[in-house]
């Protein structure tokens, strides 16, 4: 089945297109320390060259330190996507496996899980982050990933409890179950792949918020701390200039979009090749 | 049923107490107090500020501090708020129905909003409309709120001033006015805040909600409703739809906390001084009596919202309900 | 929208035409604030918001003149105290208060609020600011109702400054019955009763305050008809509401609010002088224990040459562009003791690398940070996360410092731990501000050794000998010339121990919508003049109309 699902989406154009962008975003910013053309702390004339429109030299701009906005928005992709991928990839782990603790053992373990959700939900994220960073200091990227993620998974919790316990009622898991199979077995084979599109898309959409989480943070000055650019701060620095120099907008917000859009198309695109069938076609 | 209800009860009272006493433990971790840095300038020894610090409670040890907090909350008292110099209890009347505004607001044009705009996508899967959503959904999801929020303030505020940049009211001889005049002032002041966040809403709703439709769109049912001639909206709306509902009422369930934790930065930049604000400023002045009141409240609005969003769901689907 | 604006104009056309006198008189003015009155309550009100409006709705015994003279009592001019005498000593100053002075609520101003308000200002249970500048203050006798004898210990030049500056009479009968201790968080203070042009309307808490203009005042009606500070939390939305209209006056443009200027037809920038100086800040002492001295600033050497390696003129360009002129030293410009030719520490990075070389702060490689028997030269910068113009500050000095092997890590913090940490001493250099006075006094609470009588400003610990006897004896010379000297010795002593580096004093510029006619601003007080400004009656707004308010 899996080999099957591969095969519809390499043949999927739109899948290809999404994989594409996303694979040259994960390598430019893994490279960035390397194909940036300057360093992202320097500032070569704060006075002369601040606020710079874009240019030959400076193609997306410099910012309000005459520091090159191309360099910082790809040292900062490392920075940003690192924070997100990890938040995302634990709090999309958590979610799944709680979720699914939750819908298939059911009894106390329900109602464990689901007070841990509760417990997790009643203080909303940023409060939460902004209470621990005003206890322990400015948080680092690492602890900044484990938070986020920390706190990140009760959509994907809540989702695949729902899933899983709607799907336990169809046809097919009564019969398996009829048949012997243990829930171990069933949960991997039935439940998880059932609940795999809407957690995708879960996980997707979580990693699409820990950016502008990480901007929010920025913003209330609290995010990652100068000089280390983020696409967090960058997005700060430029929101006193709105009117005045767009560049430092513009192109932050455009990387950030196409990022996030690529990735959801690939969600969905992967939905998609893992229903096997497709509503429309 | 009536097991269930007793679980129910018991696990939000342990909720409540988990939250409250994690809330106060974390906080002892962070240094200072509402006296520490208020009234900056002003030459009061640090003789009178121990005064006050004895006068709130603020010199005991933690543990005392805490059993007192509760033992206050027990006869209905929720203390004083030091960094606002008045009662907690005036603090969240005054907040409250500002954030219960602007969200409730907020969530009910964004659910409705997002709801609509997954079936539209979906009734025109892979046609211009789709395509037009999804990229306008995406931008939602994509921007930061506070972004959005300023985008808005500086074009459509300061610039072209078809909305008023900030505030709960007009200035000027408020008043005089009607009731309905004054109601509409406050409406209008609301939109552009409810809007901001009512569009973050929309996004994040619409796409799980196109993920929903389309994956129960396969089913065969469905097909089979087509099959017998069943109109594609009429299929939408009573086939696909009621099926789909669950992970967007679980989302709904999710947004209720910030019914009462409010948009932080939405407010902030705003002027809409509400639950969010007034929980984010606590934080920063370590005023505990008013962080650990609005938790317990959040906590309370967050256990209450679960049961319902549990019954709407079982309401949707009675299979869910009958497994229970 | 537009259609409810054309009603409301309707309506009140109609009501003004119901003979009501649309003279020179009217308007509301509304100020933009970004923060919201900690307290009114004039003993405590000494952070900026609670102060503009405490001093709009408490009237002094006498206010300091445009010259802002503080030495003696030349330029003053008289408010709740008509006239006043000085005994052949000096030691005793007759006030003679204006009969025609009431509270708001119409009881006669007399000198038992003048002599209640001293008792409560040197009462250490209420924590009154600026209770040490009564410190020289004996007694006060009040032989009648109208007539307060202030009897003074000793004499000093500033005598009278300091205690009309200190002391405003407040309503004895509204708070002499509350007990001290209580005063500060009474109902009673959160609806003040003042002498003052505007009397208190209403207060919304992190909203707006509302004042209204008192009819009755004793020196004429001000011309507005009410002013409202309304409150937002954010510096990009403070700007935003001049911008659209909203908003007549804010009392600062930042430099990205001057960006957008031109945009906006119906702003324009005033400027007035300015009264602060922005500074980095050494820590002489360990961040971890007071006891012992600073591994790295206690040693003057490194101060200097931190200080040579920055490039203040480019910094200040960058965060200020035009609108803010490097400091000198511990002063504002605008101030009368300042002095423009004192010799500062200058820019040479290559003598600044030199030193530290000659300190034995040598670099492994180029570009590598410095190190000294295994020990980095790295520090980390404390900045507040509320002035966005410090922390750009911060980062520029960061990327100057970098260049000469020093690597400055900034630590960005709330306001609130901000203050907590300068106090507490844990920090290893900070980014400052002071906003002085038109008294130079305060230049000893920040830079003099700290003293058991002297109140503790000094974050850093600095302490210097010659600055402290110079400053003392500027404080009690008798004439600006013979200030003047002890000053320049001062500050110069200030400047070459460098235990700051001194930044920028930012200019002031006020935004002001076009229809507020406006009196000069006074650099340490802009709001003085509040109750003569005016509203041009032909550019009227819809919202300056409005029936007189009830409190």
């Amino acid at each position: 089945m899996a080999s099957r699902t591969w095969q519809r989406l390499r043949d999927d154009r739109a899948a290809r297109v999404a994989i594409v962008i996303l694979g040259c975003t994960v390598a430019v910013a893994l490279l960035s320390p390397w194909i940036a053309p300057f360093d992202p702390t320097f500032q070569p004339d704060p006075v002369g060259l601040r606020l710079a429109a874009p240019s030959w030299r400076h193609p997306l701009g410099t910012d309000v330190f005459s520091r090159d906005v191309l360099s910082r928005l790809l040292v900062g992709a490392r920075l940003s996507l690192g924070v997100a991928v990890g938040a995302m990839l634990l709090s999309a782990t958590l979610g799944t496996a709680l979720g699914a603790l939750a819908a298939v053992v059911g009894g106390w373990v329900d109602w464990l899980v689901s007070a841990l959700v509760d417990i997790l939900l009643a203080v909303p994220r940023l409060l939460l982050v902004v209470a621990l960073v005003a206890t322990f200091g400015a948080l680092s990227p690492v602890w900044l990933a484990l938070l986020l993620g920390g706190t990140g998974w009760l959509t994907t919790a809540r989702i695949v409890r729902a899933e899983m316990r709607d799907q336990q009622q169809r046809e097919y898991i009564l019969a398996a179950r009829a048949l012997g199979a243990s829930r171990w077995r069933i949960t991997w084979r039935h439940l998880l792949p059932a609940v795999a599109p809407q957690v995708t898309v879960a996980a997707v959409l979580a990693l699409a918020a820990v950016v502008p989480l990480e901007a929010a943070l920025s913003f209330v000055g609290l995010g990652v701390q100068a000089p280390l650019p983020s696409w967090g701060n960058i997005l700060l620095d430029g929101s006193d200039y709105l009117t005045t120099a767009w560049w430092l907008v513009v192109f932050p917000v455009a990387v950030i979009t196409g990022t996030i859009g690529a990735a959801l198309v690939l969600a969905d695109r992967l939905r998609t090749a893992i229903a096997g069938q497709e509503y429309g076609r | 049923m009536k097991r269930l209800v007793v679980a129910r009860l018991l696990q939000a009272a342990a909720v409540i107490a988990v939250v409250v006493t994690s809330v106060f433990v974390l906080l002892q971790f962070a240094p200072g107090d509402p006296f520490a840095a208020s009234l900056e300038g002003t030459d009061i020894p640090p003789g009178v500020r121990a005064e006050w610090r004895a006068r709130y409670g603020f010199d005991l040890p933690p543990g005392e501090r805490f059993v007192r907090w509760i033992g206050a909350l027990a006869h209905g008292q929720l203390g004083y708020a030091a960094s606002q110099r008045r009662t907690v209890a005036s603090v969240l009347a005054d907040a409250l129905p500002r954030t219960l505004l602007l969200v409730g607001v907020a969530l009910i044009l964004g659910f409705t909003f997002g709801v609509l705009a997954g079936l539209l996508q979906v009734r025109h899967h892979r046609r211009w409309p789709d395509r037009l959503l999804g990229a306008l959904t995406l931008g939602g999801v994509a921007m930061p709120e506070f972004l959005l929020g300023l985008l808005a303030m500086t074009w459509l505020g300061a610039r072209w001033r078809l909305f008023p940049v900030a505030g709960l009211a007009s200035e000027g001889d408020v008043n005089a006015w009607p009731l309905w005049e004054r109601a509409l002032d406050h409406l209008w002041h609301l939109a552009l805040p409810a809007g901001v966040l009512a569009l973050s809403v929309a996004a994040r709703v619409a796409r799980h909600q196109r993920a929903a439709l389309l994956g129960v769109m396969q089913e065969d049912y469905i097909r089979t409703a087509r099959a017998k001639g069943v109109g594609a909206w009429d299929v939408l709306r009573r086939h696909a739809l009621p099926n789909a509902m669950a992970p967007v009422i679980a989302l709904l369930g999710l947004a209720m906390p910030s019914l009462v934790g409010g948009a932080v930065l939405i407010e902030k930049i705003f002027g809409w001084p509400g639950m969010g604000l007034t929980l984010f400023d606590a934080l920063l002045a370590r005023d505990y009596p008013l962080i650990l009141a609005a938790t317990l409240l959040s906590t309370v609005v967050v256990v209450a919202a679960r049961a319902l969003a549990d019954l709407l769901a079982a309401a949707f689907d009675p299979r869910g309900l009958r497994a229970t | 929208m537009r259609t409810r604006h054309l009603l409301l104009a309707a309506l009140s056309l109609a009501v003004a035409c119901r003979g009501r006198d649309a003279g020179s008189a009217g308007g509301t003015l509304i100020v933009s604030v970004g923060a919201d009155a900690e307290t009114l309550f004039p003993p405590l009100a000494v952070a900026s918001q609670g102060r503009v409006i405490t001093e709009l709705l408490y009237d002094k015994l006498a206010d300091i003149g445009p010259g802002l003279n503080t030495i003696g009592d030349v330029g003053f001019v008289p408010r709740l105290a008509k006239s006043w005498e000085w005994s052949a000593d000096s030691l005793v100053i007759t006030f003679h208060l204006d009969p025609a002075a009431r509270w708001h609520d119409g009881r006669a101003v007399t000198a038992r609020d003048v002599q209640y308000a001293f008792h409560v200002w040197t009462d250490s249970a209420v924590g009154a600011a600026s209770r040490s500048w009564l410190s020289s203050v004996d007694s006060i006798a009040a032989p009648d109702s109208l007539t307060a004898r202030v009897h003074f210990r000793s004499r000093n030049p500033e005598q009278f400054y300091s205690f009309v500056y200190a002391l405003i009479p407040l309503p004895a009968h509204q708070l002499a019955a509350i007990a001290d201790t209580s005063l500060h968080d009474a109902p009673e203070v959160r609806a003040p009763i003042g002498s003052g042009p505007f009397k208190f309307v209403s207060w919304t808490p992190r909203a707006r305050i509302e004042l209204a203009a008192n009819e009755t005042y004793y020196r004429g009606r001000p011309k507005l008809d009410g002013v409202v500070f309304s409150v937002a939390a954010q510096g990009a939305t403070v700007a935003a509401k001049l911008f659209s209209g909203e908003a007549d006056f804010l009392e600062q443009l930042s430099p990205p609010d001057f960006a957008q200027l031109p945009a906006h037809a119906d702003v324009r920038a005033q400027a007035y002088g300015g009264f602060d100086y922005a500074f980095l800040q050494f820590n002489t002492r360990d961040a971890r224990s007071a006891a012992r001295p600073h591994p790295l600033f206690a040693d003057v050497a490194l101060r200097r040459a931190l200080s040579m390696a920055v490039d203040r003129v480019t910094l200040v360009r960058s965060v200020y562009d035009s609108l803010a002129r490097t400091a000198i030293g511990p002063f504002s410009r605008t101030q009368w003791t300042a002095d423009t030719t004192l010799a500062g520490i200058g820019f040479d990075r290559t003598r600044a690398a030199r030193m530290l070389d000659s300190l034995g702060w040598r670099a492994a490689t180029e570009g590598a940070v410095r190190t000294r028997d295994g020990r980095r030269l790295s520090f980390v910068l404390l900045a507040p996360a509320s002035s966005r113009t410090r922390q750009a500050a911060a980062v520029l000095l960061q990327e100057q410092f970098k260049q000469v092997g020093v690597e400055v890590t900034i630590e960005s913090v709330d306001f609130n731990a901000f203050m907590v940490r300068a106090q507490r001493g844990t920090f290893d250099a900070l980014m400052g501000a002071m906003r002085t006075t038109a008294s130079p006094r305060g230049v000893r609470d920040v830079w003099g050794t700290p003293g058991p009588d002297r109140g503790g400003s000094n974050w850093g610990h600095w302490s210097n000998a010659v600055f402290d006897a110079h400053v003392d004896s500027a404080l009690a010379a008798t004439g600006t010339a013979a200030a003047r000297a002890q000053f320049r010795v001062a500050y110069q002593a200030a400047i070459d121990d460098a235990p700051a580096i001194w930044l920028y004093e930012p200019r002031m510029f006020a935004g002001v919508h076009r229809r507020v006619h406006i009196t000069p601003l006074r650099p340490d007080a802009w709001w003085s003049g509040i109750a003569e400004w005016s509203i041009d009656p032909a550019q009227r707004l819809p919202r300056d109309r409005r029936a007189p308010a009830t409190p």
